[in-house]
């Protein structure tokens, strides 16, 4: 194939931008929906801890709270992350035991949980 | 749309030679099917694998057999059919006729364009947990469903048909003095129906197969709740029955009812079309 | 899919940002959302007209709620990310196994006069019949459904590769094996881009098929993933989750089918389309 002219690149160039926008978009919005409630969740994990529990050494045992009333969904998922202890007073507060510094720190990650207090 | 209807002729050739060239050539598409089936039965002679994971072949025969003469498959085969009969034809009817309303109407299909490519992206199965609550288990669930999957591949291909006829065709008519009625049927109508005929052919393959799966979450009859059934007794007899006779229905309804019906209608209107694209 | 409007000017070529492109380009993106907002307008008359159990029919208000409930209680991203990455994974592996097996097949006369029936016969089969098989196969599991979705996806894309391959005018294979082109470089010089939109279609199609085939998928075998969530929303009556979800999945689909794949069409059929003449 010889050399594109110079005019003919421009055109091919102003046919690809418009569908080389959509795609970008197309594919940002993948990445949002895939990852953003993450990213969301880990920018924002040192909020979500206790100061006492910020500089965990050992495993702790803590008590994870929520803004709302969780599904079996919700209570499936904090599991993953410790021994289940049952709830701490209300239904949105529940324990977990044995909660080691990994896990902890990857618990506080979690978007939707509103923050995580000490088990006294 | 065959890829190649004509087989390559030798050329130079006696008259012999090539018609079993021809013969041949007819009988190749049957070799993968005979493939399949031979695989299968070495395997199960070989491997012999629990009834559950593959039955043998001639398992599979003996339980269509046994369904055909109890008369369950012919009850489950109509029942499918019926639903798509039904749904197929509510999909039509009010695919082309509001196709045609759309299509004549430029402002209105450029207002609604969105809407339907909208529906059209949730079409069929995934209306199936609103729709079970109004309409419960059963035809009338898997009717919705059909005719939601037919109606808007029908009603897309419809209003495309109506808008790429050309103008000038139109404006013939209307200049030797016709009315929209009659520039309708008389222009419109033919010009668009190759592109609907594609619609209903498209269709009807999606709307099978939707039906296949509405039946197998919401159904009491039908095929796709025959072999859903047979899922909790592992006959997996059943079920590998179940979907050849699933696939030859919908190889017989496209290339004996549908084909014939679009190659006839375009050959008598004498339109050139591209067969190739399917929507 | 989209219809032909007169309207749009489909000359291809658009112009440097200025005023009136982009008061055009904004005016272009009210009139797409224009008819979703009638659409809601006539919902919320019709749901405010008769009193309707909430079984029956929610207020957009409430499909609205609870979209937001889905989202901040993390339910909704991690369901909608298991059908993303599902059918992201389907498409990668059909595509990787498809495409040289449709070349393969399509470089010869007598394999793809062979295959065409059989293809034909597996894709009349959905992906779905086979659901029960792969449920006695593999259980109520990941794999399950991914089978399913591979199974749907893989038949569109060797069928149209296959049919790309033997569109290509045999001029053109035929002038640079005169040339002494070794294979190699004909399926990259003549054969890939050749062949390119016809894959891209077929990829297309099958994607289509595939997210079908994955909600429904997932609803039978209910191991998470959209359908999953409406169909778990059924069984507590939960319309406006279902609502929600179905809305989800729509949205989801014409990001992935519209922004991604169809320019991806758009450009393979404009760089390569030309050797199809």
């Amino acid at each position: 194939m010889s050399a594109p002219q110079p005019a003919s690149r421009l055109r091919r160039l102003a046919l690809v931008a418009p569908e080389g926008r959509k795609i970008v978009l197309g594919i940002l919005l993948i990445v949002l929906v895939l990852f953003g409630q993450q990213l969301y969740g880990r920018a924002t994990a040192y909020w979500r801890l206790d100061p006492t529990l910020r500089d965990a050494s050992g495993p702790r045992n803590v008590v994870v709270v929520l803004d709302f009333m969780p599904d079996r969904f919700h209570g499936e998922r904090v599991s993953q992350y410790g021994v289940f202890a049952g709830r701490d007073g209300a239904l949105n507060r529940i324990r977990l035991r044995n909660v080691s510094p990994d896990s902890l720190a990857r618990l506080a990650g979690v978007a939707w949980v509103a923050r995580i207090e000490p088990l006294p | 749309m065959s890829i190649a209807t004509i087989p390559p002729g030798p050329a130079g050739h006696p008259q012999a030679r090539r018609t079993l060239h021809q013969v041949v050539w007819r009988l190749l598409p049957l070799a993968p099917f005979a493939f399949v089936v031979l695989a299968w039965a070495a395997y199960w002679t070989i491997a012999q694998p629990t009834a559950a994971t593959l039955p043998a072949v001639h398992d599979v025969v003996a339980a269509v057999w046994d369904l055909a003469a109890k008369g369950e498959l012919a009850t489950h085969v109509l029942a499918s059919l019926w639903r798509l009969l039904l749904g197929a034809l509510l999909g039509i009817l009010t695919g082309v006729i509001g196709g045609f309303v759309v299509g004549l109407n430029r402002s209105v299909s450029a207002f609604l364009s969105p809407l339907i490519v909208f529906f059209n992206a949730i079409s069929g199965i995934v209306w199936l947990p609103l729709v079970i609550g109004w309409l419960g288990i059963g035809t009338a669930l898997a009717v919705f469903l059909i005719w939601n999957t037919v109606f808007f591949i029908v009603f897309q291909n419809t209003v495309l048909g109506v808008q790429l006829v050309p103008q000038v065709f139109e404006q013939g008519v209307q200049a030797l003095g016709g009315g929209r009625w009659e520039t309708i049927r008389s222009v419109i109508l033919p010009g668009a129906l190759p592109y609907i005929l594609t619609g209903v052919r498209s269709g009807l393959g999606f709307g099978w197969r939707a039906l296949i799966a509405a039946e197998l979450v919401g159904a009491t009859t039908g095929l796709g709740q025959m072999i859903f059934g047979a899922t909790e007794f592992h006959r997996s007899d059943i079920i590998i029955g179940g979907c050849l006779i699933i696939g030859t229905i919908a190889m017989a309804m496209d290339r004996w009812l549908l084909l014939p019906i679009e190659r006839r209608t375009i050959e008598r209107w004498g339109l050139v079309f591209d067969a190739t694209k399917e929507k | 899919m989209s219809m032909v409007s007169a309207t749009s000017a489909s000359t291809g070529l658009s112009r440097p940002a200025s005023g009136p492109a982009i008061v055009w380009r904004q005016l272009r993106a009210f009139r797409i959302l224009l008819p979703f907002v009638a659409l809601v307008g006539v919902w919320w008359a019709i749901y405010a007209s008769a009193d309707f159990s909430p079984q029956v029919l929610v207020s957009p208000l409430a499909v609205w709620r609870a979209f937001v409930n889905l989202v901040t209680h993390g339910v909704m991203a991690e369901y909608a990310s298991t059908s993303l990455r599902m059918i992201g994974f389907a498409t990668a592996l059909s595509l990787i196994v498809g495409v040289p097996i449709g070349f393969a097949v399509g470089v010869n006369r007598y394999a793809a006069h062979t295959l065409e029936s059989f293809l034909r016969f597996l894709q009349g089969i959905s992906g779905i019949a086979w659901l029960p098989l792969a449920i006695i196969w593999f259980g109520f599991s990941h794999t399950t459904t991914l089978v399913i979705v591979i199974y749907t996806l893989i038949v569109p894309i060797i069928f149209n590769t296959m049919i790309g391959v033997r569109a290509i005018p045999e001029t053109y294979t035929l002038a640079l094996r005169s040339l002494g082109a070794s294979r190699l470089r004909l399926v990259r010089d003549v054969y890939l881009p050749g062949a390119l939109p016809s894959i891209v279609v077929g990829l297309r199609l099958g994607m289509g098929y595939g997210w079908r085939a994955l909600i429904a998928a997932e609803m039978l075998v209910r191991q998470g993933g959209l359908g999953d969530l409406i169909f778990g929303a059924r069984t507590f009556g939960q319309i406006d989750r279902i609502m929600t979800g179905m809305i989800v999945i729509g949205c989801l689909y014409i990001v992935v089918d519209r922004l991604i794949v169809q320019p991806i069409e758009n450009l393979t059929v404009a760089h390569w389309g030309a050797l199809r003449q």
